[in-house]
């Protein structure tokens, strides 16, 4: 069997930006000449790694996402791949015609008509004028201006220059086409309709590489997906695999940010009230195979523990647990007084266990409270924000209820593209 | 060998897009105002107007360039060309940064444009020059023969060394925020070691020598030699403007490759 080449190859890429420190962004080229070694100004005093060893490959036909949280090199990637920038070290190889959308309409001039910014941006995506020529009247009939043609650019609204700026590249037929974001601009239509034009590349065995924040775009459009991680593939593998890697990473460093999870808050942060008579030594959160775990699957099963003490025989005691977000909606909360048990008496060290066969929360980051109260409420130790854990899912949801057996219908009239 | 030439080539493979840019240049710069098109003719007749006035009325010139407003005409508006051309260069990379950072063209053109959109210029006011030889011709005050079909050959390569300048300038702009500062000086001082305003024979004899030091020199004996004396422009010149242009070229060539990789990033 014959592999086909690669329509990208992207071999171990370094992008460095320069830096020009020395109290300037501009130096002079006064002050250059001056110093008598006019060469040495244009040095840069120091290097930034945007892209730091990137290496894949794209078969033609691929439709592959780009994801990663600002500065993480994407946009960088992309104009590598376009050949705006060239590469530190490494090499970027792209077969056939390659188009990139780094921002629609980014060549209208506002002084000239429409008509001769289709020619001039057909041109920058590296039509010939023939091809423009050929073009003409579809790129016109697809962005809805033939009224307006004659018109100088600066007199369209945002909408038309949009609707103008896509048709030109959609219809310059690229065998590789490089997207940026271009999506989150324009109405719903336009949405709707580049959509189709993207569908549409599909179909016709292009290669697409696309960059968004909008994971759900992503998951559901692309066939595979490249997590980019401070300049580094973090991951490359099926779209929905990476963006619930991805999510579940940015999870987690919202969780860092806030507390170490799976640890008891710093004293500082967590909130202890209580008389005493019995204490929460420790609280632990096991996963399905009973070991401690900061992180837990949705729908999986998890146990909580609470170690209690009581220095002296108690027979008015409650044991309680709640779980709530880290931005203080409670989710669950119950107790034994509320699950019907009765105390009748508490000596000594003790361990309280409440097991949960499915938890059934959306991904995100959970606290958790554990207490010891008497029954009208009066606190022997309730310890707020005791522990932390995340969930991941393999779907995604919104919102702190993930449901695990969820199923749709639809009436007749209502079809799905299989 | 060859690869010395490469932002040449490339800007040479871009031309469709080079001459599109040129042309939205200058249709841009003439929509806005109300003259129009005409404008671009109406701005070198003004001039024309006021040499031969102020120089009929005010100052007497030499005997050997009368009429002098004529002479004054050709170098006027060739070194309009090289000096608006080399400014733009200066700012043309910061004028088309989106171009530059959110598309792929290659950034060889942006110069091409600016000279090439200035070189349209002074070629849409030589009928106003055309027109104000012929008055001369018609008066008995000047006498054109074959020797002016010199005169486009002298604008090509003319072109050609402010190419090659410009892309010395344009890529140096990216880098240090004074080059267009420093330049606009620069083109000041040379307008007036240049004879421009004045024959080369005016200069004394022994600062002759000198004059082809100066890369413009040539040029503007040959402007004046085959558009105002009508006659062979001397092979020392045709030299001169040869050697200078491959020089410009070259070292625009070579200035622009080093810092070519730059440009997406810093404009």
């Amino acid at each position: 069997m014959i592999l086909p080449l690669p329509a990208i190859d992207v071999r171990s890429v370094t992008k460095l930006y320069r830096r020009w420190g020395r109290k300037r962004s501009i130096g002079t080229f006064k002050s250059a000449l001056l110093s008598g070694r006019p060469g040495r100004a244009l040095a840069p005093d120091e290097a930034i790694p945007a892209v730091t060893d990137v290496s894949f490959a794209i078969a033609p036909g691929e439709t592959v996402g780009v994801v990663g949280p600002n500065g993480s090199g994407k946009s960088t990637l992309l104009k590598l791949l376009a050949g705006i920038l060239r590469p530190t070290a490494g090499s970027v190889a792209v077969r056939g015609r390659l188009a990139a959308l780094l921002e629609l309409g980014a060549g209208f001039h506002p002084e000239i008509s429409g008509r001769e910014n289709i020619e001039i941006n057909g041109l920058l995506l590296g039509l010939s004028r023939k091809e423009i020529a050929r073009r003409f009247d579809e790129i016109v009939r697809f962005a809805e201006l033939e009224e307006f043609l004659d018109a100088p650019v600066k007199t369209y609204s945002s909408g038309m220059a949009v609707r103008l700026g896509f048709s030109i590249a959609a219809h310059c037929d690229p065998d590789v086409l490089l997207v940026d974001e271009v999506l989150a601009v324009g109405d719903e239509a336009f949405s709707r309709r580049s959509l189709e034009k993207f569908a549409e590349f599909e179909r016709a065995g292009k290669t697409l590489l696309l960059v968004s924040h909008d994971l759900g775009l992503i998951a559901e459009r692309c066939h595979r997906a490249i997590w980019l991680d401070r300049g580094r593939v973090a991951a490359d593998g099926p779209a929905g695999e990476t963006v619930t890697l991805y999510r579940e990473r940015v999870a987690e460093r919202e969780a860092e940010r806030r507390a170490q999870p799976g640890t008891a808050a710093p004293a500082e942060r967590a909130l202890r009230v209580g008389s005493g008579a019995a204490t929460v030594e420790a609280v632990r959160l096991l996963d399905s195979e009973g070991r401690p775990s900061a992180r837990l699957l949705s729908g999986a099963p998890a146990r909580l523990v609470m170690e209690v003490e009581a220095p002296e025989r108690i027979t008015d005691f409650v044991f309680g647990f709640a779980i709530s977000t880290v931005a203080g909606a409670t989710v669950f909360g119950s107790n034994t007084t509320i699950d019907g048990f009765e105390a009748a008496e508490l000596s000594a060290a003790g361990t309280v266990i409440l097991d949960i066969p499915s938890l059934d929360l959306a991904p995100g980051v959970y606290s958790v409270d554990a207490a010891i109260h008497a029954r009208d409420g009066s606190p022997y130790d309730y310890r707020r924000d005791v522990l932390r854990f995340e969930v991941s899912a393999e779907r995604a949801a919104a919102g702190v209820w993930s449901p695990p057996h969820r199923r749709w219908s639809f009436s007749e009239g209502i079809r799905w593209k299989s | 060998m060859s690869r010395v030439w490469s932002p040449l080539q490339r800007a040479w493979r871009q031309r469709a897009l080079v001459l599109a840019l040129a042309r939205r240049e200058l249709l841009a710069r003439y929509r806005g105002g109300v003259l129009g098109f005409l404008w671009s003719l109406l701005n070198p007749l003004l001039l024309l107007l006021v040499y031969a006035t102020v120089f009929r009325l005010v100052f007497t010139p030499r005997s050997d360039v009368r009429p002098y407003a004529l002479f004054l005409f050709a170098g006027v508006l060739c070194w309009g060309f090289v000096s608006s051309a080399l400014l733009d260069a200066a700012e043309t990379f910061r004028a088309n940064g989106p171009l530059l950072r959110k598309t792929t063209v290659t950034p060889e053109v942006f110069p091409a444009v600016a000279t090439g959109a200035r070189f349209a210029h002074l070629v849409l006011a030589l009928p106003v020059l055309a027109g104000a030889i012929a008055i001369a011709a018609v008066t008995g005050r000047v006498r054109p023969d074959a020797a002016a079909l010199q005169f486009p050959l002298v604008l090509v390569l003319l072109a050609a060394m402010v190419l090659g300048l410009a892309l010395v300038v344009s890529s140096l702009s990216v880098h240090f925020g004074d080059v267009r500062d420093l330049l606009a000086n620069l083109l000041t001082l040379t307008f007036f070691l240049t004879p421009i305003l004045y024959p080369i024979e005016a200069a004394p004899g022994r600062l002759r020598l000198l004059f082809w030091l100066n890369p413009f020199a040539p040029f503007f004996v040959a402007v004046h030699e085959s558009a105002f004396f009508f006659r062979p422009v001397p092979a020392s010149a045709w030299v001169g403007m040869i050697v200078w242009t491959i020089l410009a070229l070259a070292a625009g060539a070579i200035v622009f490759e080093r810092l070519r990789d730059s440009i997406a990033e810093e404009a």
